[in-house]
């Protein structure tokens, strides 16, 4: 029941509520738009307070007399019935506070970076209506749920993405991060019915895993259907090879750029490989597999994001190489350390997306080599972007150094040395590209060009310094402080609680990775001490295959036009010259120049006929004859 | 009530029949009275539509609103009616895409009145179809339902000339009637051969029932069943008459030729073959399963190979009939409730279609795609029903199509994973098409060649909206479409399974 009974103490239910809300305010505003006075973002933004408020009850609630499971029947086919349901625990919690808190904090910066924008109010639907599917992605208790919230949440992305519609690149970027997010929501939706048909007819969660803990479900068809559950997550995760949406996503306005394709959707990939943690983890198979590609994919668009110069861009890169930890900590069984980065990635790098938007609203600049020195005209923003690049580069004390660190420690005792040190080296990338924006676009000398660059109204200031405290203070929730508090490790965990733990070693190599990463960012970038451009004349090969994204984009291009393309118009081809003109036309026309050849017969002369009848007579006495004794 | 009950589906075949041919008498040049009237009937027979859905008893189940004229005594032909769980969305489905296609219709020119008459006079043979309970009337109203199709193609229609692919109108017309009249033969000789074998002289749905047919029997006859109705679903390789008619067809004969007359092929290989020979469809279905399955995949590949929007649309028919046709081949209740939920999904996300590429095509007179671009500016209405249009079809939940597909997907996926995962994969190239269609034609920066057009009037924009109001509700609440549907689907399982 989604109401609460009568003695039933517990009100986590009201959960539901939140995503509720935002679905009610998109519905308000897309239908009822027209008579609702003035600017209609409030409504919006008001539905998704709420939800932050329904958050904060629910963690009191859930705090004081635990979560639980809540459903109600949608429809029955045959004997099956499908729910629609949702899950209050750790997990989700943790998520729904993630999602409507920066949600709340995008709508509200919105208001200032879209002011003027014409389908302002439809801007606002969408952010509602993906609110709404995104936080029943986190909450929902059943596959089915899941896969119709997640693929609303892809729409979402799809409209948002290509909201200045009228450019090209738009229009072609939001189609490609759809089509390519489609390619895994297949593998998805294929592993979900395996799941299904194993467990004899079921969709939710608790259920699946029950009867695959009891060894319900045969190993080989366990392990096929989390790998293609793990494809679902690789699409909207950008996990190597599905990434190439996502640095082209950066068509859409920068806000939406913080909220989905930084702080919320994409992390939707790593949440589903978190709640489906005890199914990876009796396919182990499967974890190695999340943690491989978690691995390439971090390595890879850290290198990417070293050399790309639009700004957005190399957030962006940056955003998947951080997801590719997470999943990686999460292949490494580092539940705990994954779905920590998770969260202070969340606040650090939607800090980063907005303070971007800020400083292309101030500047109207897009391009890193043409920015600098911003802290002397917008300090608000460029301090708070400061702060999300330490944050982002493992800095001690921000936030992200607590969580890459436990990436590392849950890295090293998982999957081992190997593994580690290419870690390590993704991490030291990280802390390079990181010091590349810091010293490229806050610090080092106005540029002329900038003079006029002027700072962000409050509105967009506000959610900046929020979410700048968020990245400055999250980490301290991992260790233990109090006796009530035992740190992050301990409220969210899968079998044991984890506490904090420091690795000497670890951290050690951590810290100096990150200072190390900011020093030779320093070198190169601000005092020249090296040179850029001459390592870059000096490994033209290797900047030239990082600039061109290492050709993937190009051979996915090529594969499209030169053989799906070719094939959809060799077998419409085939269809109009062999099914139709030959098979039917053929048909017709046999029909026709029979009927011409067999009016000849029609001669009029009495010797014809009768030949034919003689002829005919002859024929059937032969079949009578020879045929009739057999039948 | 107790007298609309038993009145109520005899209304729903007479009133179109009788509208349309009363309005032969109206005067030709009297447009707005010609078009306020046939509006006026789809109005009243979109409502007793609504009426028998609502009316209907799930629980209860079987054959509801029964009623049974005697007509031939002595060949045991009579007019009867009747109506269960899998008629009752195909007559509600009707009744949407009657209404709201006099509607799309409403700015018709040339000869006005035929053209309403020749509508309605199909729609009541649709209906006619739909309710009978007697295989003699279900097959006139099945060829009723045909022949009006012939002219208004050959009259109201448009050719296609892409300079080196020309298809007129006329030979598009004339296709449409070969085959279907060649799948009405094959009809014809298995109700035929039905009525002899079963020695009960008699067309009665009902009686013919509970005749149980001998093996060699039921299992040469129920190829007929499953071929000549199937050419009207689209089976595969019969199918190329329906992408041909429907780019022909005008307006709102599409929106009624992909959205319900394709239907009835469908309903007839489970109301007449599957019902009446449920052994031989046992025997068959492998088969209808792996043409369906061709069908959703090589009707999803060609839409993506297509250049004329509605040539594109009228693939994505035959791609998504796949799904109809494999969702009966699963034998059982969720397929087959996904695949009659498909039915009506379909029926009304295509009418959706092809009215919003007919307000396109009245506009801009082009339906190349790589020429149309960037749309929206100048017709955001039109735009947006596409768009949700397109997103059906893709499977997008919160609308109707992605209820519909799953359950086929979960009831393919019992006996024959492999054909689900093609099924899948199917749905997933639909994306490809659509998307890329929608990106093209509706976004990007507009040509200055379609700088002129304008939007959707308001009369096609309720329209539209009529049609997007059911895939919603039935997208978010498929809960009393699927009691309908399984109460339909159980009875007929039982006589396969029972076997």
């Amino acid at each position: 029941m989604l109401f609460p009974e009568p003695g039933t103490a517990s009100g986590v239910q009201w959960a539901w509520l939140a995503p509720a809300l935002s679905a009610s305010a998109f519905f308000a505003v897309v239908l009822l738009g027209r008579f609702i006075p003035r600017n209609r973002a409030f409504l919006s933004i008001l539905a998704i307070a709420a939800g932050f408020g329904v958050f904060w009850y629910v963690l009191k609630e859930f705090l004081s007399s635990g979560g639980g499971e809540f459903s109600v029947k949608w429809f029955t086919v045959g004997d099956i019935t499908v729910s629609w349901g949702i899950v209050v625990d750790e997990l989700s919690v943790v998520m729904l506070g993630l999602v409507t808190f920066v949600a709340l904090a995008v709508q509200v910066y919105s208001l200032g970076y879209m002011k003027g924008e014409a389908r302002f109010g439809w801007y606002f639907a969408v952010h509602s209506l993906f609110a709404a599917a995104m936080l029943t992605v986190v909450l929902t208790d059943n596959f089915l749920l899941l896969y119709m919230a997640w693929e609303l949440v892809g729409v979402c992305s799809y409209l948002l993405i290509g909201f200045w519609y009228e450019r090209r690149s738009a229009a072609e970027a939001a189609k490609k991060a759809f089509i390519t997010t489609r390619i895994g929501d297949v593998g998805l939706l294929i592993g979900i019915i395996m799941l299904f048909k194993a467990t004899g007819g079921h969709f939710d969660y608790s259920t699946i895993v029950h009867v695959a803990e009891e060894g319900g479900i045969a190993s080989g068809t366990l392990t096929v259907a989390m790998l293609l559950i793990f494809l679902g997550a690789m699409g909207k995760s950008a996990q190597f090879p599905l990434h190439v949406w996502l640095p082209d996503a950066m068509e859409g306005p920068a806000p939406v750029s913080a909220l989905i394709h930084a702080a919320t959707m994409v992390v939707a990939g790593v949440y589903l490989v978190a709640r489906l943690f005890p199914l990876f983890l009796l396919a182990p198979t499967a974890l190695l597999v999340v943690a491989i590609i978690g691995l390439i994919t971090a390595l890879l668009t850290a290198s990417m994001a070293l050399v790309m110069t639009d700004l957005k861009r190399v957030l962006a890169y940056s955003t998947i190489s951080h997801l590719g930890f997470m999943m990686l900590a999460l292949g490494s069984g580092g539940f705990t350390a994954g779905m920590f980065h998770l969260l202070t990635h969340a606040f650090a790098k939607a800090l980063l997306f907005l303070g971007a938007g800020s400083i292309a609203h101030g500047s109207g600049k897009t391009d890193i080599r043409e920015m600098g020195g911003l802290w002397r005209r917008m300090p608000v923003t460029a301090v708070a972007f400061g702060i999300g690049v330490l944050a982002l580069g493992g800095i001690p004390p921000l936030s992200g150094f607590f969580s890459k660190d436990e990436v590392l420690v849950a890295v090293l005792s998982g999957r081992g040395p190997v593994f580690f040190v290419l870690t390590l080296a993704a991490a030291l990338m990280s802390a390079m590209y990181m010091a590349r924006l810091l010293f490229l676009v806050v610090l080092g000398n106005l540029k002329k060009e900038n003079e006029h660059a002027h700072e962000s109204p409050w509105v967009m200031k506000l959610p900046l310094v929020a979410l700048a405290i968020l990245a400055l203070t999250a980490g301290f929730l991992a260790p233990g402080w109090t006796s009530d508090y035992k740190g992050f490790g301990a409220f969210l965990f899968h079998e044991e609680p984890e506490a904090y733990h420091i690795n000497g070693l670890v951290m050690g190599l951590s810290l100096a990775l990150a200072f190390g990463g900011f020093a030779l960012g320093w070198a190169l970038y601000s005092r020249g001490l090296l040179s850029a451009d001459r390592i870059r004349e000096r490994f033209a090969w290797l900047h030239r295959l990082l600039v061109n994204k290492y050709y993937i984009d190009a051979l996915y291009q090529w594969v499209i036009n030169r053989i799906v393309l070719v094939l959809g118009r060799f077998i419409a081809l085939f269809d109009r010259v062999v099914i139709n003109d030959t098979g039917v036309n053929g048909t017709g026309r046999s029909v026709l120049l029979s009927g011409i050849r067999l009016r000849y017969l029609e001669t009029g002369k009495v010797y014809n006929y009768a030949l034919g009848m003689v002829v005919g007579v002859v024929v059937v006495a032969l079949i009578w004859w020879l045929g009739l004794p057999n039948v | 009530m107790a007298t609309l009950d038993s009145y109520v589906l005899m209304a729903l075949v007479v009133i179109p029949f009788v509208g349309g041919l009363a309005l032969a008498f109206f005067p030709g040049e009297s447009r707005r009275a010609i078009r306020g009237f046939s509006a006026l009937v789809g109005l009243v027979v979109f409502a007793l539509t609504i009426y028998v859905f609502l009316r209907y008893d799930s629980d209860l189940g079987g054959y509801q609103f029964i009623r049974e004229y005697g007509w031939l005594d002595s060949l045991g032909v009579a007019f009867s009616l009747g109506v269960d769980g899998i008629s009752v969305p195909m007559v509600l489905l009707t009744g949407i895409v009657l209404f709201t296609g006099v509607l799309i219709s409403w700015n018709i020119q040339v000869r006005t009145k035929d053209f309403f008459v020749l509508y309605l006079l199909l729609v009541a043979g649709v209906f006619g179809v739909f309710v009978s309970l007697d295989l003699f009337f279900f097959f006139f109203f099945y060829e009723l339902a045909v022949l009006p199709m012939y002219i208004l193609i050959g009259v109201w229609g448009s050719s296609t000339d892409f300079g080196t692919f020309n298809r007129p109108k006329e030979y598009g017309a004339m296709k449409l009637m070969l085959f279907l009249t060649a799948g009405s033969v094959l009809v014809w000789v298995a109700i035929l051969a039905v009525y002899v074998e079963s020695g009960l002289g008699t067309f009665s749905l009902l009686a013919l029932e509970d005749v149980t047919f001998s093996d060699g029997f039921q299992r040469v006859f129920f190829p007929l069943f499953m071929v000549g109705f199937g050419v009207l679903a689209g089976l595969w390789p019969f199918h190329t008459w329906s992408p041909d008619g429907h780019v022909a067809a005008p307006t709102a004969v599409s929106m009624v030729h992909a959205g319900v007359l394709m239907k009835l092929g469908a309903y007839g290989i489970i109301r007449v073959g599957l019902d009446l020979l449920p052994g031989g469809a046992q025997d068959w279905m492998p088969l209808l399963l792996g043409m369906a399955t061709v069908n959703v995949v090589y009707g999803a590949i060609s839409a993506m190979g297509q250049t004329d929007l509605k040539y594109m649309i009228g693939y994505s028919s035959v791609s998504h009939m796949g799904y109809v046709l494999m969702g009966f081949a699963t034998l059982n209740s969720v397929g087959m409730g996904g695949a009659v939920l498909q039915m009506f999904s379909h029926g009304i996300m295509t009418a959706l279609m092809f009215a919003a590429v007919g307000a396109l095509y009245d506009r801009a007179h082009v339906r190349d795609i790589g020429v149309l671009e960037g749309l929206t500016k100048r017709m955001p209405v039109v735009a947006i029903f596409f768009v949700l249009a397109g997103l059906t079809s893709i499977g997008l939940p919160g609308l109707s199509g992605f209820v519909a597909e799953v359950m086929v997907f979960l009831g393919v996926f019992q006996d024959y994973p492999v054909v689900g995962i093609l099924a899948v994969v199917g749905a997933g190239i639909t994306a490809v098409y659509i998307l890329r269609m929608l990106a093209k034609v509706f976004f990007g920066t507009i040509t200055p060649r379609w700088e002129h057009l304008t939007d959707a009037t308001r009369v096609e924009g309720f329209a539209m909206g009529v049609l997007l109001l059911f895939l919603l509700v039935v997208g978010l609440y498929p809960r009393p479409w699927m009691d309908l549907i399984n109460s339909g689907v159980a009875p007929l399982l039982e006589r396969v399974v029972g076997l």
